[in-house]
């Protein structure tokens, strides 16, 4: 029986537990065991992405030792934690003898939740079912950083029930950013509104992510604006059965 | 809050400059997309776009030895400056050698123009960013030299007295209204929103400039290093006319702008103009080589932090073509246009948007290293960028005080660059627990604690504005119970999925060339009739001429010799001259060939000054031979490589620059016809 070391991620780990209990369900459907390191925190992004190299260094190693000790692919709920392991763990080891080809090792090995189902699996339809129209914003780390697109949108094509919309100017950042959105939360406001008011233009009242750090940000300005409309994880949704 | 995020607040709260921003996002990024449409191997061509540069930046002293030897050869006066002083004292000096020309005489001076003018140097300038990085009209003005910025978007900021707000549309930031004041201001004429009128009042001023300017400056958009050559492109005409009215041209270049030869010139200009405005070509593409008869030329090679950049971790920034397509898809751009791009001082960087954001601080120091932290790392840069420069990569490297420092010292600091001491000590903490299980299990529960007595009741925190996030987001709740907590390592206890199971198909393959040979010149007439130009097939060009001369009223015209048959254009009393004469409202020359895919044809320097009768009249009217029609630029460049100065004209001139409307006709022709002989 195949086992995937389950990256879960600090942001659902300990802000929508829900969301990692989703893909330990789809992967126990497709027969698919799920191990879950307990020393496993944070990839390190924050650091990263601030510019805090030394900081951002010590979480890798942490986690690439890790991983080091456990076998078989890992997958994590994540674009950007994914893009954090596959381009900004060797762009951090760079020149390292040691952790570099340790560095690689784990990138080697890391898949995004949903290019692992599709691309490694070849599974597009997990029998979800939905009542109601969906929209679905690219994560720009997802998008961009590893460029996975069609993997998302062809499992939701397979959502029964579904009413796919599109989201208009989907590719444009909802403003999270990791530390932008508090080195600069006025651009970050900006961009929230603009992302709402997109949302808003589609009617959908459900919003699919695939990463937590836009769910807890555009969750977040629609609970400000007192808006009705929902985020959710798209292995929440594909969790739907 | 720091003056950077006032001043971004101020950007936000500019209502006619949200608006002016929007504008130039949207239909930059359109144009971008449509352009791109018409080279399916676009995603190649940028891989072979970047592998050119990174060859040339590697290599970039054996390139800039051939590229000088040859200019040498060609007879153009080489300088080289190894900061923003030494190229301003080049210019400088050049000023004062420069044989002045009597204005004393000229009929009537601007009333913008000062009235020291007469007995100072006059510079006309095209646009260069070069010269904004090293701050030369500044320079020139305090020595009493008079400097006119002659590109429509860089002369309006110019009589603002602002800093360009956009690398290629200068005064994008601008409603037409603005526009309308100041020119009603400065330049005395009635007040009006309308963009030709507006365009025409440019055209008439800056024209008289063109014509009694000491000396011409422009900027350089590609040095060739096999022939030497400097490639110019701009629309309007205005760099034409710096390089070929003045008795000198100077030629102000950043140092890494090279390319190897005419083949990899070709592939960057098949990205650059569909990059920079969606444009298939620019509509003046200039290739000079030799300084024309009775003018001087002189090369002003700029380092200012170059070398320093390439030996650094930002080295990649150095590839850079400056198209400014990813200020126009960046979202932090869109809220800011350039003049809220600012350093520790308040100054204006030079550079704006995400490339901005990198070489401002790698080129002028640490002034500028808090740029980079208004970003995303949306990536939407990169996505777009001609060459594929990784600027999410090299912005996370300058806030990790990896730019060069111009005290040498190398990379400076612990990283960091830019990030308020609030979040450096909040990330610092948060590395100690997260390397640490047990540390990062218990902050979860304290977070949890904490958060649920913060709020009791809703799943959602309403944390205070000050904090970032409460501008204008509520923070979620940690979970009560983390995953950590509920996770139990199971086996599988579900059965295997019982449905078909689909794999995706593969991506429908579309070829990227029809099968069908298209037929040269009907796809020149249609691309140039895209454009504005008119193309007509003839037997008889002089006749034909002749029957739009006098449609038109035209008695007068420059001729390049050997053009028309002049027997019957005498029999017509059309006056012909091959000098240049700035009344003459219709220039006729020939083109040594065309181009199907863009609807260009190519005229090179010769007798009669083709160059000049197919600039300074208001109509251009092209003989072409249609078997002389080539399929696209590669091709067209062996004709162009032993001319003194040769240029690509892609439709009627043109502009952009007020509130991104087109409007045709600025320095250059507003009307070109091409005339195809069999």
């Amino acid at each position: 029986m195949t086992t995937v070391q389950l990256f879960v991620t600090c942001l659902v780990d300990s802000f929508f537990p829900q969301t990692g209990q989703a893909v330990v369900d789809i992967f126990h459907r497709l027969g698919i065991g799920v191990d879950f390191a307990r020393e496993q925190t944070c990839c390190g992004q924050p650091a990263f992405n601030a510019g805090l190299r030394k900081d951002a260094r010590a979480i890798a190693e942490h986690t690439i030792k890790v991983f080091e000790k456990t076998t078989g692919d890992i997958v994590t709920p994540s674009g950007s934690c994914a893009h954090m392991f596959r381009h900004n763990y060797p762009e951090l080891f760079e020149g390292d003898s040691v952790w570099y080809p340790r560095a690689k090792a784990l990138a080697a090995r890391t898949y995004e939740f949903t290019e692992y189902l599709v691309d490694k699996l070849g599974v597009t339809d997990l029998g979800a079912k939905w009542n109601g129209m969906l929209t679905y914003h690219p994560s720009c780390h997802t998008l961009r950083g590893i460029n996975v697109d069609r993997q998302p949108r062809a499992l939701l094509a397979n959502v029964k029930g579904a009413t796919l919309v599109g989201l208009p100017h989907a590719e444009e950042c909802c403003g999270f950013g990791g530390i932008m959105s508090v080195e600069h939360p006025e651009l970050s406001a900006e961009w929230l509104k603009r992302k709402i008011t997109n949302l808003e233009a589609t009617k959908s009242p459900t919003l699919v992510v695939t990463d937590a750090g836009c769910l807890m940000h555009i969750a977040g300005g629609l609970h400000r604006a007192s808006k009705s409309q929902r985020v959710m994880h798209i292995a929440e949704v594909l969790r739907n059965w | 809050m720091n003056t950077f995020r006032q001043r971004i607040l101020e950007s936000i709260n500019n209502e006619n400059l949200q608006i002016a921003l929007d504008n130039n996002t949207e239909r930059r990024l359109k144009g971008r997309a449509l352009a791109f449409e018409s080279i399916p191997d676009w995603r190649e061509r940028r891989q072979r776009a970047h592998a050119v540069r990174a060859d040339v930046i590697d290599h970039l002293d054996k390139y800039l030895e051939q590229f000088i030897a040859k200019n040498e050869e060609n007879g153009v006066i080489i300088h080289r400056a190894k900061d923003a002083a030494e190229a301003i004292q080049i210019v400088l000096d050049i000023s004062k050698e420069s044989p002045q020309r009597h204005r004393e005489n000229q009929k009537e001076i601007s009333v913008h123009l000062r009235s020291s003018l007469v007995n100072s140097v006059l510079i006309a300038k095209s646009k260069s960013m070069v010269s904004e990085e090293i701050e030369l009209n500044h320079a020139l003005e305090k020595e009493g030299i008079e400097v006119i910025e002659t590109d429509l978007g860089e002369y309006i900021v110019q009589l603002r007295h602002e800093r360009p707000s956009h690398i290629i549309t200068p005064a994008a930031h601008l409603k037409k209204e603005q526009v309308g004041e100041l020119f009603h201001e400065k330049l005395g004429i009635p007040y009006t929103t309308d963009i030709p009128t507006l365009t025409a009042t440019a055209r008439k001023v800056l024209r008289e400039v063109f014509l009694t300017a000491d000396i011409g400056l422009s900027g350089v958009n590609f040095g060739v290093a096999e022939t030497g050559g400097i490639c110019l492109v701009t629309n309007e005409g205005n760099g034409r006319m710096v390089t070929t009215l003045p008795p000198v041209h100077i030629a102000l270049m950043g140092m890494e702008r090279l390319v190897p030869n005419l083949d990899d010139l070709a592939l960057m200009l098949s990205l650059l103009p569909r990059s920079a405005t969606g444009q298939k070509l620019t509509v003046y593409t200039q290739l000079l080589h030799k300084p024309l008869p009775n003018q001087q030329r002189h090369l002003i090679l700029l380092d200012n932090g170059r070398s320093r950049l390439r030996n650094s971790p930002l080295k990649e920034s150095l590839y850079c073509i400056r198209c400014g397509a990813c200020l126009n898809a960046c979202p932090v751009f869109r809220e800011l246009s350039g003049h809220a791009y600012i350093g520790s001082d308040l100054s204006i960087a030079p550079y704006p948007g995400p490339i901005g954001s990198v070489i401002s601080p790698g080129l002028l120091g640490e002034n500028y290293v808090q740029l980079a932290q208004a970003s995303s790392l949306c990536g939407a840069c990169k996505e777009v960028c001609p060459v594929d420069i990784d600027l999410p990569k090299l912005l996370t490297r300058v806030r990790a005080d990896m730019s060069p420092s111009p005290s040498g010292r190398g990379a400076r600091g612990e990283g960091g660059a830019g990030l308020s001491s609030s979040t450096r000590f909040g990330l610092q903490l948060f590395a100690r627990v997260a390397t640490r299980p047990w540390l990062f299990a218990v902050s979860q529960k304290f977070a949890s604690l904490g958060t649920f007595l913060l709020s009791p009741i809703s799943r959602w925190v309403r944390l205070p504005a000050f904090t970032g996030w409460g501008l204008s987001k509520d923070f979620p709740r940690f979970a009560g119970k983390t995953f950590r907590d509920g996770y139990k390592n199971t086996s599988v206890d579900g059965e295997l999925l019982n449905r078909p199971v689909y794999k995706l198909s593969k991506p429908r393959f579309t070829p990227a060339h029809s099968n069908t040979l298209p037929l040269f010149d009907i796809q020149f007439s249609t691309e140039l009739a895209a454009l504005g130009g008119h193309v007509h097939s003839t037997h008889n060009p002089t006749l034909d001429v002749i029957q739009l001369l006098k449609s038109r009223g035209v008695d007068k015209i420059h001729l390049e010799p050997n053009t028309l048959d002049e027997i019957l254009l005498r029999a017509a009393s059309i006056e012909f001259t091959h000098e240049p004469d700035p009344q003459i409202t219709v220039g006729v020359t020939n083109a040594i060939c065309g181009l199907a895919d863009t609807g260009s044809v190519l005229i090179v320097d010769g007798a009669g000054d083709p160059l000049k009768a197919s600039l300074l009249p208001e109509i251009h009217i092209v003989i072409l031979k249609s078997s002389n029609i080539l399929p696209s630029l590669p091709a067209a460049l062996r004709f162009v490589k032993n001319t003194s100065a040769a240029v690509f004209i892609t439709g009627p001139s043109r502009t952009a620059d007020i509130e991104m409307t087109l409007t045709i006709g600025v320095h250059g022709p507003k009307e070109i016809y091409v005339f195809l002989t069999t």
